[in-house]
């Protein structure tokens, strides 16, 4: 993975430039500003926005605020996904800034889980690296690490910490080279075309012949209408993340012949 | 839980499975309930069985455990 270490630190330090603006339902003592701030796509709103909450707050009563919650253009953003993820799906042919409203009021219990606090966050985000394990490595990476090692890796994403994270994220990253790679590749498929949530099914590395598995290998497998005739793929969302990532750096680097890509985005 | 085997649509998220457990099991509906798949992970609340199934089913079926208490968390 020495090599690939310029794409990690580049897909860890990808940024989406937003704008933060008050529900304009919200009672207020005095008129909001909106609030401008980079967020990475690597992380989750409720890590990053603590300043734009304090911001907000400034104008409101206590009494007028209640579990803060996140929309674009009228749909409620679900905390759990990568801020990566949200943004590709909801935004991605938006002009930049990215347009966020901030609400306090009438939370959508019907859309969007309720996170009080960031060890919400920690719980669902072990949570993920313990599922992707299960898949690369029938979890026995993930249950021999030490629970301080698990800290690291939390602490390494709330701090935004790039070489705190992979210094524990490489041992998830590890697979026996002649068992010719994970078990199963973890990765889930956003499409904005599709009723479900995403597609997450079963994906070997390797064919049945030996050769390794491309990223057009997988989209074909799994959402062959996303591409076209002759292989073209057509607005598509790939999420790898975490110990998701897997996918986009092992199998980029081993297309061939590389897929047209048309608008896609790989994340993680 | 007397009947541990049932069937539920693909469709259905651990959520609802939660709320079933909790309602069959007469539990406080205040009270926190976790599902584990393969006593390892739990699965986001709105998750779908279906997924899970496909990913970590064997032998036909999918088996989760249930806690009021974080287990392997």
């Amino acid at each position: 993975m020495a090599d690939d270490k310029d794409v990690l630190r580049d897909v860890w330090f990808g940024r989406i430039p937003t704008c933060f603006t008050l529900n304009p339902d919200e009672v207020t003592e005095r008129e909001a500003e909106p609030y401008y701030l980079l967020l990475p796509r690597v992380s989750y709103l409720p890590l990053v926005t603590d300043k734009v909450k304090k911001h907000f707050l400034k104008v409101m009563r206590t009494e007028d605020v209640e579990e803060m919650w996140f929309e674009h253009e009228g749909t409620p953003l679900k905390w759990h996904y990568p801020i990566g993820v949200l943004f590709d799906f909801h935004a991605s042919n938006t002009v930049l800034p990215w347009s966020i409203t901030v609400h306090f009021k009438n939370f959508p219990d019907v859309d969007l889980l309720h996170c009080p606090t960031n060890s919400m966050v920690e719980a669902h985000f072990m949570s993920s690296i313990k599922e992707a394990d299960a898949l690369k490595h029938k979890s026995q990476v993930v249950n021999d690490m030490q629970k301080k090692d698990h800290k690291q890796l939390w602490m390494g994403l709330q701090n935004d910490k790039f070489d705190q994270f992979w210094a524990m994220n490489r041992k998830l990253m590890e697979y026996p080279t002649e068992e010719g790679g994970f078990r199963y590749i973890p990765f889930r498929i956003y499409q904005t075309t599709n009723d479900r949530p995403f597609i997450q099914r079963l994906f070997r590395p390797v064919s049945t012949e030996g050769n390794p598995h491309t990223l057009f290998d997988l989209l074909k497998e799994m959402c062959p209408d996303a591409l076209t005739k002759d292989g073209c793929l057509q607005h598509l969302l790939c999420l790898p993340w975490t110990s998701f990532m897997s996918l986009t750096l092992n199998l980029c680097f081993s297309s061939s012949p590389p897929p047209k890509v048309e608008s896609a985005s790989l994340l993680g | 839980m007397k009947t541990k085997k049932w069937t539920v649509d693909k469709g259905r998220t651990v959520q609802s499975l939660a709320q079933f457990i909790t309602r069959f099991l007469k539990l406080d509906a205040s009270e926190q309930l976790f599902i584990y798949v393969n006593q390892s992970f739990a699965p986001s609340p709105d998750q779908e069985v279906g997924v899970l199934f496909d990913c970590f089913g064997s032998d036909g079926k999918l088996v989760l455990h249930y806690c009021k208490s974080q287990a392997w968390g």
